[in-house]
């Protein structure tokens, strides 16, 4: 264990976006999900994902969607519907899940926002069909880009962005791939992480590099495997460093389930599809529990992890089908669980604070 | 698995066959013995004959094991493959609706709570998942599945069920994806996209099943789901007539065939008696609901539990469900489906239905529905069961409220009585049906 380094400045997402839109940029608020940014980055788009927010009103939001319905996306209509929209130039919704489909269809449909709403299909099947099918959805995200941007990106400019792009993954998964051996605490790591949703690529690449180079050590305490779908409200991390552990291993659909590999395909927008799903397997994506279940064995046993976390979203049906069988084949493997639901535009409740503690006395 | 098998035909054939005839002719004196309803029509003459057909679905399933190839099938997959290659085909939807309908769902959807999934998935799931885990049936034994082919056109949230089920049963899950219609038609790729999995499904099932599919079945197989389809499309138009010989309960029970069925001759036989039976209601001017003085739209799945309170609820107003969304999914689609061109139509049809499609569509569907059936209002079920469904019910009511159709929301879920309060759903019906007699 080394004293934790400082970790390089990282702008705001707020802040990034008006830097960009100053500049004369354009920009793309992305919902949740798997979506190919280097597309977007051909076309001068940046995009900031939105997760939430943490803390956000979701009165805008309730208005046209049941209580029953994800946080995120209640969140995610809200601020679709707010003056905060005016920051960004278009809507990107990838189809993550019922609740997401949901939101795309509403405001194409019936609730439509002042910025124009780009649906994105990620296929559930899988081998060369699902790739080239993809591949097609990505170029007709392509066309609709052309439209709302009014020029198209060269195929040298277009290659250069899926490079890019790979190689920002590559940091992504390494980052991911090191963290036991990168002494820094949870809050801050995940900052870094998540910068991935906004920075424009290669202040993403230097970040992540400075981290990789200059962090070395094992963060102190027991190493955790998480899984879910964002690693939201951030104050459990704080709870989850104060009873002695950090998150070792991640299997969030927010991050290490976005862990790319680079394509093979010369042509972009086959590569990009190809990169895609490559991705671990996913709960939104629908991979076998099997597969699900071998990923987070090898998760666990890469990181040394000795327990895992299942950290839910409520109503989020994707991860919560998963978690039983997931759950009993790593207790089958000699880890302890726990699942925590929570909503991450609110705070971490008490409850949630106690449970996490009192697993983490277990492994003592 | 042979063509022929003994146990199997003295089983299902012939021992079966008779006592669920004979069931069949006990239903109905029982049913020419029931007394007169204050409110409500006597109902179907064919319902024993359902009775029988449905009986004799879950009695083949039962003497499949080792027999058939078994399949396990979501409601909106293109099952007629299956069909043509002599697959026992079970759609666990529609045994979560019997067990709803038989008041064990909730039983069931415990089991599945305490193995550890959340109360807020899916309650067919739930109570499909916990009939898997405890072997507890209303229909005596669901046969283990050999195969689990899992369509996405009426939600994601089969998809994830049937990992469970296919890491539970340990059996292949085939998954035909058929990406969400954002815009009004399926785009190309889409479309070559589900064929291209389709004919590898086919492959999947062939090598189950131990046999090759014959295209000449499959067109006769998929000549008899258009007709049943049409059939049933002529049976809800009847709806139109003024007082209604059906209502969308009745459809809600009557439509298990076209659902799980398909495909089969006794099938179209089944609904062509239907027909006959409702158009003879409709020269007699026989209504459902006796009194009819209002006639409303019901929008998404049937509140399995309380069908029956539902709609005596309803005709004591004298209110009459004259159409259902839901229902209607099944037959909206017939003109698209190409009994030559078996696989293609398929991939075209299965991306279609309105499950697969946006708000927008569906709020289409309600007015053109109370258009063409004089409907004087709407009763959209909130089903927390089921977000595909009810997403964009919020604003459909409003929409409908401006074009001068009161809506109500009912807040339910199908299959979970737990989140039905009858003493609320009685209020807010009073209240909604007073508004529109005022």
């Amino acid at each position: 264990m080394t004293d934790a380094p400082a970790v390089p400045p990282i702008p705001r997402r707020s802040e990034v976006l008006a830097q960009h839109k100053a500049a004369g940029g354009l920009a793309a608020a992305v919902f949740p999900g798997h979506h190919p940014r280097a597309l977007l980055r051909a076309f001068g788009v940046l995009p900031v994902e939105v997760w939430g927010p943490p803390g956000a009103d979701t009165t805008a939001g309730d208005a046209h969607l049941q209580a029953y319905t994800c946080p995120i996306v209640r969140a995610g209509l809200a601020f679709a519907l707010s003056e905060a929209v005016s920051a960004v130039d278009m809507l990107v919704v990838p189809h993550t899940c019922d609740s997401t489909q949901g939101l795309g269809a509403l405001m194409l449909d019936l609730v439509r926002p002042s910025r124009p709403v780009l649906p994105f299909y990620l296929p559930r099947g899988e081998g060369e069909s699902a790739v080239d099918f993809l591949a097609d959805e990505i170029r007709a995200l392509h066309r609709s880009l052309a439209r709302i941007c009014g020029r198209e990106p060269s195929a040298e400019a277009l290659a250069e962005a899926v490079r890019a792009e790979e190689e920002a993954d590559a940091r992504f998964a390494r980052l991911l791939v090191d963290r036991p051996r990168i002494a820094l605490p949870d809050g801050d790591f995940y900052r870094v992480l998540r910068s991935r949703e906004y920075l424009p690529t290669a202040r993403f690449v230097a970040i992540a590099d400075s981290v990789i180079a200059g962090a070395p050590g094992a963060p102190a305490g027991v190493p955790l495997l998480a899984s879910g779908m964002v690693p939201e409200p951030r104050g459990l991390f704080d709870v989850i460093s104060r009873a002695g552990a950090f998150v070792a291993a991640d299997d969030y659909t927010c991050t290490g389930r976005r862990s790319y590999r680079p394509g093979i395909a010369a042509d972009p927008h086959l590569r990009m599809a190809e990169s895609l799903l490559s991705a671990p397997p996913d709960a939104t994506r629908g991979a076998p529990v099997r597969a699900r279940a071998e990923h987070l064995l090898a998760l666990a046993k890469r990181s040394g992890a000795r327990a895992a976390l299942f950290h839910e979203v409520k109503f989020c049906e994707p991860e919560q089908f998963y978690v039983p069988q997931l759950r009993r084949a790593l207790e089958e493997a000699g880890l302890r669980t726990l699942v925590l639901e929570t909503d991450p535009v609110a705070p971490l409740p008490d409850q949630a604070v106690t449970r996490v503690e009192a697993l983490l006395e277990t492994l003592r | 698995m042979s063509a022929w098998d003994p146990v199997w035909h003295w089983n299902v054939n012939v021992l079966g066959a008779s006592f669920l005839r004979l069931q069949r002719l006990r239903s109905r004196r029982a049913l020419e013995r029931t007394p007169e309803h204050p409110h409500l029509a006597p109902p179907l003459e064919t319902g024993p004959r359902l009775k029988e057909l449905i009986s004799r679905h879950y009695l083949k399933g039962r003497h499949a094991e080792g027999r058939r190839p078994v399949a396990w099938v979501t409601s909106g997959a293109p099952a007629e493959f299956l069909n043509a290659l002599g697959f026992c085909i079970i759609y666990p939807e529609n045994h979560g609706a019997v067990c709803g309908i038989r008041r064990v769902a909730e039983g069931l959807c415990g089991k599945a709570e305490d193995a550890g999934w959340s109360r807020d998935v899916c309650s067919y799931a739930r109570t499909d998942i916990g009939a898997a885990l405890s072997g507890e049936t209303p229909v005596g034994k669901l046969p283990r599945p050999d195969l689990l082919l899992c369509c996405t056109n009426i939600c994601q949230t089969v998809l994830y069920w049937y990992r469970v089920l296919g890491r539970h049963f340990q059996a292949p899950v085939v998954v035909i994806d058929t990406p969400f219609l954002y815009g009004a038609e399926a785009p190309e790729h889409a479309v070559d996209y589900v064929r291209r999995q389709i004919e590898e499904a086919v492959q999947v099932a062939q090598n189950v099943a131990g046999r090759d599919l014959t295209h000449q079945r499959l067109r006769e197989v998929t000549r008899l789901s258009k007709q049943a389809i049409e059939l049933w499309g002529e049976i809800l138009s009847r709806g139109r007539a003024h007082p209604a010989p059906l209502t969308a309960f009745d459809e809600f029970i009557h439509l298990a065939p076209v659902v799980e069925m398909r495909g089969e001759a006794f099938t179209v036989d089944y609904y062509a008696a239907m027909l006959a039976a409702l158009d003879e209601r409709v020269k007699k001017g026989i209504g459902a609901v006796k009194k009819e003085r209002r006639r409303l739209v019901w929008d998404n799945l049937p509140v399995w539990a309380r069908v029956r309170w539902l709609s005596e609820k309803l005709a004591e107003r004298g209110a009459s469900l004259v159409a259902s969304t839901y229902t209607n999914a099944w037959a909206e689609l017939a003109p698209m489906v190409d009994p030559e061109k078996p696989v293609e139509s398929a991939a075209r049809v299965y991306l279609h239905p309105i499950l697969n499609r946006g708000p927008g569509h569906k709020l289409e569907v309600m007015r053109r529905m109370v258009r063409d059936f004089g409907a004087h209002g709407v009763l959209l079920h909130s089903d927390r069961s089921c977000k595909p469904y009810s997403i964009g019910q919020m604003d459909q009511r409003e929409r409908l409220a401006a074009d001068g159709v009161p809506a109500l929301l009912l807040e339910a879920d199908h299959n979970d009585p737990r989140a039905f309060s009858e003493e609320q759903t009685a209020t807010r019906l009073a209240a909604f049906l007073e508004v529109l007699e005022a």
